[in-house]
């Protein structure tokens, strides 16, 4: 009856943690609607999918501890011959990497002339991050994807920052894609090693509904919704 | 003088527009835009395509471009815009 209790606590923390974070996404997705339907400007495109794909992630990262909960079991690799844990976990790791790329290609696609060719490689990149995530079930290959994955998209972040011309200063959009990225990194931690992070997950949970409620406020003050 | 962007080239073209009582000869606003005949045309069709400008035929016949609703929008949220783009240094 306890171990009953105290799933439905773990697992309602989990939707409301979820549901927040799909709700900000969302609403900076529809919060920029129409800045792009007048300009259609591709900056703002990208950025937009971004937090489209966001949200799809974050629902199956909910799914996914649902799942879990459902099967009784703590990792999702324990579903690994599970057709429902393994779908979800290739969605939930394509999603979750091409949020990150998409947001990433909105501040550089500048710089690329080519758009159907970026947007395939971004595409391939994610499926190929999903597929090495189902085949390979291994935490020490997931903790170097992730690492690597965290410092070239870090170090683009930082390059494309430091050139940008109307740079603002105080902006502190910088530090908070870089924050978004270093939680995000621990979501995916989280789903792939639960036992490694479970003492932190509060903080983790709540530094990460910090950062999206950061950069949902900052769109609204932009667009007019504040 | 900076060279201007895309946007900004818009917010141009749409003002000349609404400063003529929303209502323009294309050949005064190609000259007012200060646009080369080829680059004028492509926004021309642009704009058009997006629904930001129109055009109709005067009681003397004339072609006349004009504002529509989304193009006076555009106007009232330039500002917005690109503070918005800036901002996310999109």
């Amino acid at each position: 009856m306890m171990k009953g209790k105290n799933i439905l606590s773990v697992l309602g923390l989990e939707i409301i943690y979820s549901f927040v974070i799909i709700v900000c996404s969302m609403m900076i997705y529809f919060g920029t609607k129409q800045l792009y339907e007048l300009t259609s400007h591709k900056g703002i495109k990208y950025f937009r999918l971004g937090f489209l794909f966001f949200a799809i992630a974050y629902f199956f990262r909910s799914f996914i501890k649902f799942i879990l909960f459902y099967f009784n079991v703590t990792k999702i690799l324990d579903l690994s011959t599970n057709f429902i844990g393994t779908a979800s976990l290739f969605l939930f790791m394509y999603f979750s990497s091409i949020a990150i790329f998409y947001l990433l290609y909105s501040v550089i696609w500048k710089k690329f002339k080519n758009e159907p060719v970026s947007l395939f490689f971004i595409h391939a990149a994610g499926f190929v991050i999903a597929l090495v995530s189902i085949l390979f079930r291994s935490p020490t290959v997931y903790l170097i994807l992730n690492l690597v994955l965290f410092f070239s998209v870090s170090i683009i972040f930082y390059f494309a920052h430091k050139n940008h011309k109307k740079k603002k200063k105080g902006s502190g959009l910088y530090t908070t894609y870089l924050l978004l990225l270093v939680f995000w990194i621990l979501n995916i931690l989280d789903i792939l090693v639960p036992s490694a992070l479970q003492q932190f997950q509060l903080f983790i949970y709540l530094a990460s509904i910090g950062v999206f409620l950061t950069l949902l406020y900052k769109v609204l003050k932009r667009v007019g919704g504040i | 003088m900076p060279k201007r962007g895309k946007l900004e080239i818009i917010k141009d073209i749409l003002n000349i527009i609404q400063e003529n009582h929303n209502s323009i000869r294309s050949t005064p606003l190609l000259r007012k835009s200060g646009l080369s005949s080829k680059s004028f045309y492509e926004y021309f069709q642009e704009l058009l395509k997006k629904g930001l400008i129109n055009t109709m035929q005067d009681s003397h016949d004339n072609k006349k471009v004009i504002l529509t609703a989304k193009g006076k929008e555009y106007l009232e949220k330039y500002k917005t815009i690109v503070g918005f783009i800036d901002e996310f240094e999109l």
